[in-house]
């Protein structure tokens, strides 16, 4: 595992420069860095494989099932996750393919599942991204850098290795657009509880406005739906909260045009025990949302904290 | 508070963020030295004890006079040798640079899969992915470089098909 990581460590941080990694066989396709992100991740399985479990951080293990769950085998799971982004999609393939090919005397691949986000420049900065049902999606998530996003998101304790590191929860989501697209304005906006146009919450006026959960309407009906997705999803105490940071995906449209889409659903957090499977047990429960949305894939990783130069991820972890 | 926190970019592109952060080696050689740099030996299913594989990376030159490669040493292999691929009867074959390879006066020179290489043969050990050995380049004109940290990556094609072949006749 150490000889794989040193390969990945200094694989990623050449390609997050734009540079082409060593023995690159196409070193004319690093034509910039375009943001270039990677980072690896270890699954319950791999800590199994190795007899590392003591290593686990707390908290971390394979999910329960839940009644939504409809998953497939081809998109969940796996011992080693690489979780590779680019802006640019030329510099995304070529990347990956490095990444890959350091990877083989090691693994074999699982599943690649490639998502998107918008075109940089599309959304104006600050502006929060729109999924595939059209809904502003990403709004009420801890602010990167802030003390709350520490505490949420980055392990403060627990083995060594993982200090400084996050649990990555990763679902894919399937969207049934068709009969989602059936429902008018109104209706759609009471399934989240929030607005369509600017994801303002039905009870305010911009994105960023609090909801109000006890607001009724003349009629005795709460603003925001019992069965909305923003009110069984909100936290209910001070621990279950978390980062998501979703992507979309699109594969190939069934041949009566029924459209394969969805989310590659990620949230990280400190201990999915305590953040993200509390959340996901309410949703099981009540949430109008599930009659559009079926999670297809499920996955959960441990991963290790940021690295210095001349370090290697997961150092020590594998040594 | 974890160190990578305050490295977090608008999203949660955290730990590559902080490879990104990462100040580049610096590039410049000081004038009037030879030197290798991106070197790296070929891990293959041939580069098993008894068998071969490659050393590759770029040599620059910036001294005013030209230096030779003449060969090499070190303890994972029997036998070093400079070669070049070239065509021989339709064919891409290898074989040793007669008088070494020359990297002229300030020039640079790649040793790259399908092209020169300093060749590693009876390999003492494996060679794998991610492994270092050490590396001692002899040059004529300049000072020997020893690379003590040769990583082992992962590689295909290059110089295989000959290796499988001819190899042990010409050498
Ligand atoms: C395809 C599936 C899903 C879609 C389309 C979706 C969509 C949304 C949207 C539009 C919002 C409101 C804007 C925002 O705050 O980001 C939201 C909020 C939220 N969602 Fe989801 N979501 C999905 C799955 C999930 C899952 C699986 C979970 C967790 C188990 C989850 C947890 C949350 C949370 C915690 C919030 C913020 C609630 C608040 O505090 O206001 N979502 N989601
Ligand atoms: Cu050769």
């Amino acid at each position: 595992m150490l000889r794989w990581m040193t390969l990945l460590t200094d694989d990623i941080s050449r390609l997050a420069s734009g540079e082409p990694i060593l023995a690159d066989p196409n070193p004319e396709l690093a034509i910039g860095a375009a943001r270039f992100s990677a980072y690896v991740g270890f699954g319950p399985s791999l800590f199994r494989k190795l007899g590392l479990e003591s290593q686990m951080p707390s908290g971390f293990g394979p999910l329960p099932s839940f009644k939504v769950d409809q998953l497939q085998d081809q998109f969940s799971g796996g011992d080693v996750l690489i979780h590779i982004a680019a802006d640019d999609p030329i510099v995304l393939s070529h990347g990956t393919r490095g990444l890959i090919r350091d990877s083989l005397p090691f693994a074999s691949v699982r599943y690649s599942q490639s998502g998107f986000a918008h075109t940089p420049g599309m959304v104006p900065a600050g502006l929060t991204h729109r999924n595939l049902m059209g809904q502003v999606d990403g709004t009420a998530n801890p602010k990167p850098g802030s003390e709350d996003f520490n505490e949420v998101v980055w392990i403060e304790d627990g083995p060594a290795w993982i200090q400084g590191g996050t649990q990555l929860v990763f679902r894919r989501i399937a969207m049934q657009l068709n009969t989602w697209d059936q429902l008018g304005t109104a209706s759609k906006e009471e399934v989240i509880g929030r607005k369509l146009s600017n994801g303002a919450p039905l009870t305010g006026v911009n994105e960023e406005d609090a909801p109000d959960f006890a607001a009724r309407h003349p009629n005795g009906l709460t603003v925001i739906p019992d069965f909305a997705h923003i009110r069984r999803a909100s936290p209910q105490n001070v621990t279950d909260r978390m980062f998501r940071r979703p992507f979309s995906y699109e594969a190939s449209p069934a041949s009566d045009g029924t459209p394969d889409v969805g989310l590659l659903w990620t949230a990280y957090q400190r201990d999915m025990t305590k953040q993200f499977i509390p959340v996901q047990r309410r949703l099981d429960e009540l949430d109008l949302l599930n009659e559009w949305t079926v999670p297809i894939g499920s996955a959960e990783f441990a991963i290790a904290g940021g690295i210095a130069r001349g370090e290697i991820i997961a150092q020590a972890l594998f040594s | 508070m974890p160190p990578a926190a305050d490295n977090l970019g608008n999203d949660m592109r955290k730990i590559a963020a902080l490879l990104t952060l990462l100040p580049l080696l610096a590039g410049c050689a000081p004038q009037g030295t030879v030197e290798i740099t991106d070197y790296w030996v070929k891990s293959s299913e041939m580069s098993t004890q008894g068998g071969m594989t490659a050393v590759y990376g770029t040599i620059t030159n910036t001294t005013g006079d030209d230096v030779v490669l003449i060969g090499g040493s070190t303890d994972a292999a029997g036998v070093v040798e400079v070669h070049q691929m070239s065509m021989i009867g339709g064919e891409m074959k290898m074989q040793e640079i007669d008088g070494g390879l020359v990297i002229p006066a300030g020039q640079s020179v790649t040793l790259e899969p399908g092209g020169d290489h300093l060749m590693l043969m009876m390999l003492k050990t494996d060679v794998v992915a991610g492994g270092t050995i050490e590396v001692l380049f002899d040059f004529e004109g300049a000072e020997d470089i020893i690379l003590s940290d040769v990583v082992g990556k992962p590689a295909e094609g290059g110089d295989e098909e000959y290796h499988s072949g001819e190899m042990e006749m010409d050498n």
